[in-house]
């Protein structure tokens, strides 16, 4: 066993009674309404416009105006957390990030305060400064625009902006990845800076043209962390003042400890656990100031943490109690801010927190049980507060990590009905391993964001660069090239008439055909933006908390880490291979109906045609059930994706991996797509991530079975496989809730996330979300409150199959709300 | 009739394209009623101060092609295409281009998801565009 010695791993004496401080920041934090920070955009563009040097490399301007930016930053403290630091400077803050996709927004400026969805306040003044001083600066300058500029609005960006076949996230975000918070929590931020100035003037001598961008970088990397110390002595500053200001002797050391705390950290060493965790906090706001707030994950917090633990708790300075109040605070800050969020996206995409993603238990890098009394901790955090964020992963190995361990993390998940996610060591080690990481690495894996996998603070891994709807191949190759949802425009190659093929390998040619271009454009695209980023958003400061840019001289952006790749996720999974199946079965095995009628039937929406309907959706194979050709078919498409995708070599020199999560996009891109062969209609849903079609798998083992016996190695970039019970009622369903994950990574399985509700608490939270104001849900990598949720992805969560525990079967769905379904309505 | 006179009856012939159920002169009465604000509302003209952009507006059956150019604080339209504009609208009627910039709210992503508006070129500027003429929607409820 781990580290473990903690009398009761359990913690149930600690409870939201006990621990006052968080149950009113939690309150707080839930009724906080979401405001536009315009402090950033302000002053970076402040900044670009009106000091900067543009004779200087941009590595050294834009790392001049991050600095600019945390050393003016608002030092401010709304509450009464124990952690000094904020990501904005409003309580609950949407920051801008105007090179970006901060744009998107102009058209709402008037509106975006009181839009019925998930408003996000913006005061006139603010809104003025944005109008008039932000976004004219950026109009030519943001990635998006100096890619299309740069390469004359080339035919694959056409292609994304009709956001029907993939998304292109690099206009938005590459930030997703895992930090290495160790170094600086262990020397300090002061000592990064000595040694790249050291680094700096190794460079100095030398002439050639890769020294030269050396001592770029090394300067780079001084003037960014400079701003980190800046901020954090502003706000040590801003304490000291409120100490003095108080009467109270409470509030006075209340301020007193965060200014003597935030005088140490980040620039020194962490001495305590409690400055282990503020410095960690603080250098997570500080890459916000350079990355967007998308999936900045803190990784293995159980592992970065536990030396400071164990010292203060051996020492006596530290006690249980205080460790889970300053854990619960990070957990709170962490929830501090959200994304930008223009209207139609929240309609269609919304509900989405900022994903940092923490990781708990698994082995060490020595191969043996890693959990140890933090590890517990975090779960009883994460059990009590239930909030959005941080997205809490637990890996469990079931060699080496206790059954003890496997059952708490079950516990906590019937707890919260949602988290944590369950990873399978053994399984993720060895996918990461097969893209060439060390195995003592792929031993210190942390997940991204959603779901994916990186080697913790190693691996530079962009891994949401594409978003691609395989359902949009899928129709091209139905239609020639073309699809229902734009029209007669010829946009594929042209793979044949289908109603001609006399053979379902024929249509999977055309499909793959019609695939590998889109993903062809896809990559174009990325390589393109890639180039942007490196032309105009360098990270020297996300470097510095690297492995790799340091000893290399060289940026993230520019392959610094010591591993590097970049994902691409796919929406529409189980519906593409449901209508692979329903093709094979439907038209060239049991011959019910041509490929003519069938695309007839399709295109009026299976109008008309209800005996053939009925087929489809009753008769043919289903992913997730024994069907053979349903299991040929997500074989065979995973196997095709993998090797497509990995014969591409990325900007930074990594491979392109291909993962299987969508957060909301399958709700969305369901909106936008004809009826499907498998009986889905028209604009309804499609499954989520790796999950079968709702209701379509309905024997659990099977289901379980056939997500499980897809080749790992062949899904790198991660999955998201969502889960719902209807209840775990008592010990004897505890038990066998754990025992199914058990047994379904023992069959190979690599990730699973539950949803612990029946389909009628799901339909009462749709019809009275007052009455369920923090129920939260697992959306397809993760959480969300269910109340945020556009309607489309209710009703997705709402129809996915609900297993019972004892029987092992799915649950009827109710009657009344058949209309939901997505072969109904 | 007074500026003000001229300027409020812009206001609700607007106000009605907006309502009515064609909208087919919708483009026409938004952009007389920008040039008219940007005329008499010095706080709305700050919008185009030091802004040098073209746009070219289209409809899918070529019926309306209009091009607008701001320049030096001025705002000028052609019936015509422009020569080189920063972005082009191409949109199926009246309608569609409403309900793309402005209403019920402004909703950009959603016409081109339809299909009902196609862009060419740098979508910042149109950004901006429908900003202003959000804001003009909202001056002319009496909202702004």
């Amino acid at each position: 066993m781990g580290n473990v010695t903690l009398p009761d791993i359990r913690l149930s004496d600690f409870t939201l009674q006990t621990l006052p401080r968080l149950a009113a920041l939690r309150t707080r934090n839930l009724q906080a309404g979401a405001e536009v920070c315009i402090e950033r955009a302000r002053l970076i563009t402040r900044y670009l416009r009106d000091l900067a040097d543009a004779d200087e490399p941009m590595e050294l301007r834009y790392a001049r105006a991050v600095g600019y930016y945390l050393a003016n930053k608002t030092p401010l403290f709304p509450d009464d957390n124990l952690l000094a630091g904020t990501t904005t400077a409003k309580y609950f803050g949407a920051p801008v990030y105007p090179e970006l996709t901060g744009l998107t927004i102009w058209p709402e400026l008037d509106t975006m305060s009181s839009r019925e969805k998930n408003p996000q306040r913006l005061s006139r003044q603010d809104a003025d400064i944005l109008n008039f001083e932000v976004f004219p600066y950026w109009l030519d300058r943001n990635i998006l625009e100096t890619t299309r500029a740069r390469h004359g609005n080339p035919a694959c960006m056409k292609l994304f902006e009709r956001i029907v076949f993939f998304l292109a996230s690099k206009a938005g975000t590459i930030s997703h990845t895992v930090p290495c918070y160790r170094l600086a929590l262990e020397q300090g931020t002061e000592a990064i800076i000595a040694e790249a100035r050291r680094q700096e003037a190794l460079c100095a001598t030398a002439t050639d043209e890769e020294s030269r961008q050396k001592q770029t970088f090394y300067q780079a990397v001084q003037l960014a962390l400079a701003g980190v110390n800046h901020y954090a002595a502003n706000l040590s500053q801003e304490a000291t003042r409120l100490a003095n200001e108080t009467a109270d002797p409470g509030r006075r050391r209340f301020f007193e400890e965060l200014a003597a705390i935030s005088a140490q950290v980040p620039a020194r060493p962490a001495r305590t656990f409690r400055e282990a965790v503020n410095a960690l906090w603080l250098l997570q706001v500080a890459i916000h100031a350079e990355s967007i707030n998308m999936a900045i994950s803190p990784g293995r917090l159980d592992q970065l943490l536990y030396p400071y633990y164990r010292r203060d708790i051996d020492r006596g300075t530290l006690t249980v109690e205080e460790a889970l109040d300053l854990l619960g605070c990070l957990w709170l800050k962490l929830n501090d801010n959200t994304n930008l969020v223009p209207e139609t996206a929240e309609e269609l995409f919304g509900g989405a927190g900022t994903v940092p993603a923490v990781t708990l238990g698994g082995i060490d890098a020595d191969g043996e049980d890693a959990v140890n009394d933090l590890t517990y901790l975090m779960l009883r955090v994460t059990e009590l507060l239930k909030t959005r964020d941080p997205s809490l992963n637990a890996r469990y190995h079931y060699d080496k990590n206790s059954e003890t361990y496997r059952q708490r993390v079950a516990e906590v998940i019937a707890t919260t009905k949602a988290v944590p996610a369950f990873y399978n060591d053994l399984v993720a080690i060895r996918t990461l391993e097969n893209q060439g990481i060390a195995t003592e690495d792929a031993r210190d894996y942390a997940i991204i964001g959603c779901v994916e996998l990186a080697a913790a603070g190693r691996s530079y891994d962009a891994s949401s660069s594409i978003m691609l709807n395989l359902v949009s191949a899928l129709e091209l190759a139905l239609y020639n090239g073309k699809r229902p949802v734009t029209g007669d425009e010829q946009i594929g190659p042209r793979t044949g008439d289908a109603t001609a093929f006399r053979s379902f390998e024929e249509f999977w040619h055309a499909f793959t055909s019609q695939l590998g271009w889109l993903i062809g454009q896809a990559v174009e695209l990325n390589e393109m933006m890639g180039k942007s980023h490196q032309e105009r958003l360098p990270t020297p400061l996300l470097s510095a908390l690297f492995e790799g840019p340091m000893e290399k001289g060289r940026d993230l952006i520019f392959g610094g880490a010591r591993y590097n790749s970049s994902g691409a996720t796919h929406i529409g999974f189980a519906d593409t291979v449901d209508s692979l199946n329903a093709i094979e079965q439907g038209v060239f095995l049991d011959r019910k109906c041509t490929m003519a009628q069938l695309m007839q039937t399709l295109q009026h929406d299976f109008a008309g045609a209800e005996a053939l309907h009925a087929y489809l959706v009753n008769r043919t194979p289903k992913y997730g059930t024994d069907a053979p050709i349903a299991r040929k078919n997500a074989r065979n498409l995973t196997a095709f994706l993998f090797d497509t995708y990995q014969a591409h070599v990325n900007y930074r020199g990594g491979r392109y991996r291909p993962a299987y999560w969508t957060m909301t996009n399958h709700a969305g891109q369901g909106r936008l797509s004809g009826a499907l062969p498998n009986g889905r209609k028209a604009n309804r849903v499609f499954a989520s991530g790796i999950t079968p079609v709702s209701q379509a798998a309905t024997d659990l083992a099977a289901c379980l079975n056939a997500v499980a016996e897809l080749d790992a190695l062949h899904l790198p970039g991660g999955v998201a496989f969502n889960l719902k019970y209807n209840a775990i009622a008592n010990a004897e369903d505890l038990r066998t809730f754990g025992q199914a994950i058990e047994a379904y990574f023992r069959q190979g399985g690599l990730h699973i996330q539950c949803n612990i509700m029946s389909y009628e608490t799901l339909l009462d939270a749709k019809a009275h979300p007052e009455k369920y104001p923090d129920l939260l849900v697992r959306v397809s990598g993760y959480s969300a409150y269910f109340k945020s949720l556009n309607e489309a992805m209710k009703e997705e969560i709402i129809t996915r199959t609900a297993y019972s525990l004892t029987t092992g079967q799915s649950e009827p769905f109710p009657a009344a709300a058949q209309n939901m379904l997505p072969f109904r309505g | 009739m007074t500026d003000n006179h001229i300027l409020q009856a812009a206001m609700q012939r607007f106000l009605k394209s907006i309502e009515s159920e064609t909208a087919e002169e919708f483009l026409e009465l938004l952009l007389h009623l920008m040039q008219l604000v940007f005329a008499f509302d010095h706080g709305y003209r700050k919008n185009i101060e030091g802004f040098n952009a073209s746009y070219c507006f289209r409809s899918r059956d070529k019926g309306i092609t209009v091009s607008v150019a701001f320049a030096d604080g001025e705002m000028e339209v052609r019936e015509e295409e422009a020569a080189s504009p920063n972005i082009t609208v191409n949109f199926m009627d009246g309608r569609a281009l409403m309900g793309f910039l402005l209403t019920p709210k402004p909703d950009i992503l959603g016409s081109m998801l339809r299909q009902e508006v196609q862009l060419d070129g740098n979508l910042n500027y149109l950004y901006k565009f429908a900003f202003m003429a959000k804001r003009l929607q909202l001056m002319a409820m009496g909202q702004a």
